[in-house]
């Protein structure tokens, strides 16, 4: 992985995560608009104008890939690179919550 | 203005910065009873009588405006695709059809980018015009002095504080947004 890539999406925005998370699977960009909302129970609803340039953001950075298209729809799915990228996003999420945690019960003590 | 029971049009000029107050303008439109039909010429609006309205209308700036995969996504999200104008895309949906507040960019960053891309398809081209030909002139025909070239000194003149307001209505923009960010 590039210095370039590295740079720009780690960390990335909620709505980069979630997309390369929802795009372990084959979908179009309405799609991920409403695995999103399932997923956190409405709070995040993504936006079509900011969902749109990120897809295409991300396509041209190749994290993701156009699989074929569906009715106007462009179906993506997660390349090989976005799978590193995401690996890494969530070892940082990971991280996060971990020291969230420690933080809290230490003072709880 | 022209006006009669069915329909209106308006001039209302925007800079290529004030989409927030373009948007404003269409939004208020709708609430007094007038939905936007269309814009044409540099900045003629027509509007068509309606039930008043709480409808927000939202402006994107894309190279991919009017493309089918970008207005199906619009679509799909419940926003009505009106027209393509200079660059920029025209959306609107009724409040009613929303939860809480809603636009077609939920994060700064997204905002950002947009303003990045009005930079560059629009501010680029003005830059260039301002550095290669108005303020060249304007040095030239100043330096030459002499009544025939009075009318076009004032011209170029005139020309350099538009060319101004632009430029400082964006850095306005881009310091806006940043302070955003920031927050």
């Amino acid at each position: 992985m590039d210095a370039h890539i590295k740079k720009v999406y780690v960390p990335m925005t909620e709505t980069g995560f979630y997309i390369l998370l929802c795009l372990q699977e084959e979908a179009h960009g309405y799609r991920i608009v409403q695995r999103v909302e399932e997923l956190t129970a409405g709070e995040v609803r993504l936006s079509p104008g900011t969902l749109y340039g990120s897809l295409s953001k991300m396509e041209k950075d190749g994290l993701i890939e156009l699989v074929r298209e569906e009715e106007k729809r462009k179906v993506y799915r997660l390349s090989a690179l976005g799978g590193q990228v995401l690996a890494l996003e969530e070892k940082r999420i990971e991280r996060l919550y971990r020291n969230m945690r420690e933080v809290q019960e230490n003072e709880a003590r | 203005m022209k006006r009669d029971k069915q329909t209106k049009t308006e001039v209302r000029l925007f800079l290529v910065t004030q989409w927030e107050k373009e948007q404003e303008y269409l939004q208020r439109r709708h609430r007094e009873g007038w939905k936007f039909e269309r814009i044409s010429g540099l900045a003629v609006y027509h509007f068509t009588r309606c039930e008043p309205e709480d409808v927000v209308y939202q402006l994107d700036y894309h190279a991919e405006g009017g493309k089918e995969d970008y207005v199906q996504l619009f679509r799909d999200c419940g926003w009505e695709y009106l027209q393509d104008f200079m660059g920029y895309s025209y959306f609107r949906k009724p409040r009613a059809a929303m939860r809480g507040d809603e636009g077609i960019f939920c994060d700064s960053a997204s905002r950002l980018e947009m303003l990045q891309r009005v930079f560059r398809g629009r501010m680029v081209p003005l830059l260039v015009v301002f550095f290669l030909a108005v303020l060249p002139n304007l040095w030239e025909s100043v330096r030459s002095g002499g009544e025939d070239r009075a009318v076009l000194s004032f011209l170029f003149l005139i020309l350099f504080f538009v060319y101004l307001c632009i430029f400082l209505s964006f850095g306005w923009k881009v310091w806006q947004l940043w302070r955003e960010e920031s927050r």
